[in-house]
């Protein structure tokens, strides 16, 4: 058995915290493109314009999605070191009270009264130790738990774009539309099933990973034949502002 | 909770003290006062500091002819474990499991299954001469209870932050 090696361990985790912008990046660029394609495919005639509209798609789409993961993990960011600020101060101010909360916690988790408070007091001879134990066990909080809004937004464009290209290559290098649309249609498949298995799968631990495949799958292939209805539905009001 | 006048609920139970397990009731107890105080558990972080000042203090109590008896949920044995470990305590630690004698004088959390923070003082007919409860986040004053059992010690009435040495009023004045 290997040996653990908490500093690997901890990257590790570090470097899984970004599997959610990957897999919402992914999945948006795809499933964005997809539908674009789709639902343009029905309402718009002109092969180039579909193409058009799904570059400008996947641009706009990337930029705001990466933009918006920034924005939003330095919003957490900042609210939550806010947060532990506070409770740092409180903790500061009311070490009795969070030695208290302490005790309970460790009670709750099975240790006696006795052997909680015996590890409570010898945490409480270094105050760094004991606060730093009580904001992880007490509220989930620890300056390792946030995210980097620069990585995260750079990781959700980046995956965004990637997940626009799978339905939107096969749709530019195929000169039929519907065999275009069909091959894209075939690849999102492929490729949405596969990070399902990827990682809703095999990374979270599950035991029949291609289950979590088809689920992953099933929700992008229901929202792209939305739009493509969505699309046909709409294609008679094109059809009479062009008329 | 026990008001001022009422009679103090008797107790026989199991307790720690001078390092044994022992049993004490309250009519064994053979001094003029008794100061009664209820703390939440053993082994936490604020009981200890008023376990400790009682501790501390026990000697002024006794001068003033006042034992000094502290009850909490825990089990004898686990009372005679904590006074050890906070370096021995000189009075009676009693076990109240399941809080009954809390309940008799109407100091028991329920919520929490554990005592309020409250200290009675029992006069010579064992009858609540004086009592208090403070938040459970929030240590008790061991130097107001000698104040408030010095001035009861008295017999007269006593204006507010009287301390020993300072003006009486007149005994048969009740308010």
């Amino acid at each position: 058995m290997a040996a653990l090696n908490p500093a690997e361990k901890r990257r590790t985790f570090e470097r899984l915290g970004s599997v959610r912008e990957i897999v919402f990046g992914i999945q948006d660029g795809v499933l964005t493109t997809a539908g674009v394609l789709a639902g343009l495919s029905g309402a718009v005639s002109g092969r180039s314009q579909v193409i058009l509209a799904a570059l400008a798609s996947t641009a706009a789409g990337a930029l705001s999605m990466g933009a918006g993961a920034y924005l939003g993990t330095r919003a957490e960011t900042q609210v939550m070191r806010n947060q532990l600020e506070l409770v740092r101060r409180e903790s500061a101010s009311q070490p009795y009270v969070v030695q208290e909360e302490l005790l309970a916690a460790l009670a709750r988790e099975g240790l006696s009264r006795e052997a909680g408070y015996r590890i409570v007091k010898l945490l409480s001879r270094a105050p760094a130790a004991l606060f730093s134990t009580a904001e992880q066990k007490l509220y989930g909080l620890s300056d390792a738990a946030f995210g980097n809004a620069t990585v995260d937004g750079l990781l959700m464009g980046v995956a965004f774009l990637i997940g626009a290209l799978v339905p939107l290559l096969p749709f530019v290098l195929i000169s039929s539309v519907r065999e275009g649309l069909t091959a894209g249609i075939a690849t999102t498949a492929i490729v949405l099933f596969a990070v399902g298995y990827v990682f809703e799968g095999l990374l979270a631990g599950e035991r029949a990973p291609i289950f979590a495949g088809f689920r992953f799958l099933a929700i992008a292939l229901g929202a792209a034949a939305i739009g493509y209805f969505v699309g046909l539905l709409i294609a008679p009001i094109g059809a009479a502002s062009v008329g | 909770m026990l008001k001022p006048g009422d009679s103090a609920p008797l107790f026989d139970l199991p307790c720690a003290f001078d390092g044994k397990l022992s049993h004490l009731n309250l009519d064994g107890i053979r001094s003029e006062l008794v100061v009664l105080f209820f703390y939440p558990r053993d082994f936490s972080f604020i009981c200890p500091t008023e376990v400790i000042g009682f501790h501390k203090a026990q000697p002024a109590f006794k001068a003033e002819h006042t034992s000094i008896v502290g009850v909490s949920v825990d089990d004898a044995e686990s009372h005679r474990r904590w006074a050890h470990e906070l370096g021995g305590v000189s009075y009676p630690l009693l076990a109240d499991a399941g809080g009954r004698l809390a309940q008799a004088y109407g100091v028991f959390d329920e919520k929490e299954s554990v005592a309020l923070r409250a200290t009675f003082v029992l006069d010579r007919a064992r009858t609540v001469a004086y009592c208090v409860a403070s938040p459970i986040n929030v240590g008790r004053s061991v130097s107001e209870t000698l104040r408030v059992v010095r001035a009861i010690r008295t017999g007269q009435l006593c204006p507010a932050d009287w301390e020993p040495g300072g003006d009486f009023g007149p005994a048969d004045h009740k308010f």
